[in-house]
């Protein structure tokens, strides 16, 4: 190791200070791989078998470099458990994640998912190879890492700026910092360049992930037609290219072509079925077409690959259920609850699900008075706050109305009704559960009402907008949040007229903390909107030029 | 007790693929002593765990190709990466015996696009050969030819026989073992890494020793 700290800088690795954490099943792969690394200079290793030993480990003592298998015997893959740190931001884009596999198949999988590690090693590999390998990824996020740390602290601009210098500067990584540009260009919201971008990339090679790259800016840009002309010629070529499913089915999707996302989501299943978003997504879409097998094979293997996952929630359970009792299989439910008892309990949104779960299934089977019981519940929970996903509470609603309690059903249809105005899927849903109980008519009543009010303030507050009003857009949109509080549209509108406002009027410190907490509330109600990054844009302009600094920015 | 056979197949290959890491790893801890005695069986031990990861990765790469055509996975590579961790690589199994040269030129860009692994396969498996017929030194190239990046591994070895250079330049295969069987998949390699058209190409020569050479446009 070099002792000048001059020639340090560039292209040494301090290993004695690289903190490494290697995951394996197998002890015999563990201490060799210990062996192996100690022999690079590495000291501080610490080595543990599974998933969930690595997230334990990962939460009391971070770690520079990760060496994972991806089999990891029992539970979560490697894949499964980067995608869980990096989802948590357990690690930062710093850290080095070298994902190890044998499975001659799955390296591809491995490589072109989503979430990519740094780079794979395909067993069994030589020493020299795995510290070549670690030496060039150290080494490039030395020189990626003032990009890492405006992305992280979501200076988009900067960030952008960082890569364009990396490609002029750095020809060997002017590829990476394309790529990386890419998708910051998306997370900004600047989609037309992001195709220009990764148009430049295919011009000297149609790499897939470049492909994909731009499919999905062109689906973010509405070209349906054209991403999915694409993505189809990507998979020919690549067909293991499991993240060309995912998106595929958006665009059919987008395209009102619900039976082609169906079958994009089984081909991806088909090839990787630990992942669980890929599972739920599916089971939401087999369910709305109707394909009540696929949509309970999907949600039960959501259930149980995800079995300790934090991408499953209490909703995968009301899903699995909902699915379950309209093929008018009670026992399944039971059973499902059952085994499942605990996870639900622990959380109010778990309760709620079982209370309203457990409602419907003794109103099907005739036991209507456990389903007063669990009705009862589940309006004790709604009164404390707690509210479940839209399908969840149109299941209370319609199970409220089948027992007569058709004031309760009313209110929560029109609180469903407020926060997605927009949803045609919704509502005509909700009309179904009026139309089911004999009360087509005052279903009407109710959905006009709700929505009425919230569309009059929200196109009220837009015209005032337009004419320059943003003091009255301002009201009349909160007036509309306060009315609608998970409602993403109404609320990504009042960020968008309170950013104009301040635009106009100057900082108002109180005004822009509502904004910032409408915008979160929006990205949880509508996760990857594709107008939330373009207002998180302005808010950090505006943030910017009027000297607010929420992190250190040193 | 019933067994699906595609599933044991492949928990068999893990399996094999996990007992040769591990086997690998094991040979190269063992320390040199300077002793001939220890040190040759030894260096010849780790250069067949060598030829066997090849021939396994061979199998593999024909277990895929008959069941479809190699699908490459191209993306943006550094060649000077590359020959620099094969030249680790070769010096490592060398033990010494051997010179390892690398020779990167000028022309070389920073980045070209291949597929790192599979690439990486076939000339590993050049190296194997090349350390077993190298009488003091093996080199390896990377330059621009015809508008291809070219990677060769050359040695100083008394060179390729006359029906292996005429069998891979004519396409025609001949009873493949050993060193034919490599360079058969060497082929199969470069000519799936396909650009605007062009297909890449295995070329063998002799000239001062055998001379391997994979073009990648």
């Amino acid at each position: 190791m070099s002792l000048n700290p001059a020639a340090a800088g560039e292209t040494s690795i301090d290993y004695a200070a690289l903190r490494a954490l290697v995951v394996d099943d197998s002890p015999g792969m563990r201490s060799a791989l210990r062996l192996t690394l100690a022999n690079f200079g590495i000291t501080k290793i610490q080595m543990v078998a599974n998933a969930a030993e690595a997230i334990f480990q990962i939460r009391n003592r971070p770690c520079d470099f990760i060496l994972c298998d991806f089999n990891l015997g029992e539970g979560r893959d490697g894949q499964q458990l980067l995608e869980e740190l990096r989802h948590s931001h357990l690690i930062s884009l710093e850290t080095v994640f070298m994902m190890v596999t044998a499975e001659s198949f799955y390296e591809k999988v491995v490589a072109t998912a989503e979430l990519a590690p740094d780079d794979y090693m395909i067993k069994p590999f030589s020493a020299e190879v795995l510290r070549n390998r670690l030496e060039g990824i150290l080494l490039r996020k030395r020189a990626f890492a003032p990009v890492y740390r405006h992305f992280e602290a979501q200076e988009l601009e900067e960030a952008i700026a960082g890569c364009d210098a990396l490609m002029r500067g750095k020809p060997k990584y002017a590829v990476d910092a394309m790529r990386f540009k890419g998708e910051l260009l998306v997370a900004a919201g600047r989609f037309d360049e992001a195709e220009a971008l990764y148009q430049q990339v295919i011009s000297m090679r149609a790499i897939p992930w470049a492909r994909l790259g731009l499919a999905r800016a062109m689906h973010m840009q509405n070209k349906d037609q054209a991403a999915e002309e694409e993505l189809r010629d990507v998979l020919e070529h690549a067909p293991e290219m499991v993240s060309a499913y995912d998106l595929l089915s958006d665009v059919c999707l987008a395209q009102k072509n619900p039976a082609g996302a169906q079958a994009a989501l089984e081909q991806g299943v088909a090839i990787s079925a630990k992942t669980v978003r890929r599972q739920q997504k599916l089971g939401e879409v087999a369910h709305a077409n109707g394909d009540l097998d696929t949509a309970r094979t999907a949600f039960t293997q959501a259930v149980e690959k995800g079995r300790h996952s934090i991408f499953v929630t209490p909703a995968d359970y009301g899903n699995l259920c909902r699915v379950q009792i309209e093929q008018g299989d009670l026992k399944a439910v039971a059973d499902t609850l059952k085994k499942n008892r605990s996870t639900l309990q622990s959380s109010p949104e778990g309760q709620l699900v079982m209370a309203v779960t457990q409602g419907m299934a003794h109103t099907h089977s005739g036991n209507l008075q456990e389903a007063a019981r669990a009705l009862d519940e589940a309006a004790g929970l709604r009164a404390a706050g707690i509210r479940g996903d839209a399908q969840l509470m149109l299941d209370l609603a319609g199970t409220c109305m089948a027992h007569g309690r058709n004031d309760e059903a009313d209110a929560i249809v029109g609180e469903v009704a407020r926060n997605a105005h927009d949803s045609d899927a919704l509502l005509t849903k909700a009309k179904r559960i009026y139309s089911e109980a004999g009360r087509t008519d005052a279903g009407t009543g109710v959905l006009a009402a709700a929505t009425g009010d919230v569309r009059k303030l929200n196109n009220e507050g837009v015209v005032l907008a337009q004419r320059g009003d943003f003091h009255g857009a301002v009201d009349k949109l909160l007036t509309a949040c306060r009315e609608a509080p998970y409602n993403p549209r109404i609320m990504m509108n009042a960020v968008w007229v309170i950013l104009k406002y301040i635009d106009q009027i100057g900082m108002d410190e109180a005004m822009i903390g509502t904004a910032r907490s409408y915008l979160a509330e929006a990205e949880r109600q509508a996760p990857g909107h594709a107008r939330i990054a373009g207002l998180r844009l302005q808010m950090k302009e505006l943030e910017t030029r009027f000297g607010i600094h929420r992190k250190s920015t040193a | 007790m019933s067994f699906d056979g595609s599933d044991f197949y492949a928990a068999l290959i893990h399996e094999l693929k996990n007992s040769l890491a591990l086997l690998s790893m094991s040979i190269e801890r063992i320390p040199q002593q300077g002793e001939a005695r220890h040190d040759a069986p030894v260096d010849e031990a780790r250069l067949l765990c060598q030829g066997v990861i090849d021939r396994l990765n061979q199998a593999l790469l024909i277990y895929k190709a008959a069941n479809g055509p190699i699908h490459p996975m191209i993306d943006a590579g550094s060649p000077h990466d590359l020959v620099h961790e094969l030249a680790e690589q070769t010096m490592a199994l060398a033990r010494g015996r051997i010179r390892v040269e690398t020779a990167v030129s000028d022309a070389v860009p920073a980045l070209w696009f291949f597929d790192r692994d599979l690439v990486g396969m076939a000339l590993i498996n050049a190296i194997h050969n090349a350390l077993t017929y190298a009488r003091s030194t093996i080199r390896i190239e990377a330059d621009m030819v015809d508008g291809c990046l070219s990677l060769a591994v050359r040695d100083d070895s008394s060179g390729y026989p006359e029906h292996i250079l005429t069998s891979v330049a004519t396409g025609v295969p001949y009873r493949a073992t050993g060193t034919g069987l490599g360079l058969q998949f060497s082929r199969l390699i470069a000519q799936s890494h396909d650009n605007r058209g062009r297909s890449g190409e295995l070329r063998l020569s002799n000239d001062g020793g055998a001379v391997f050479r994979l073009m990648l446009p």
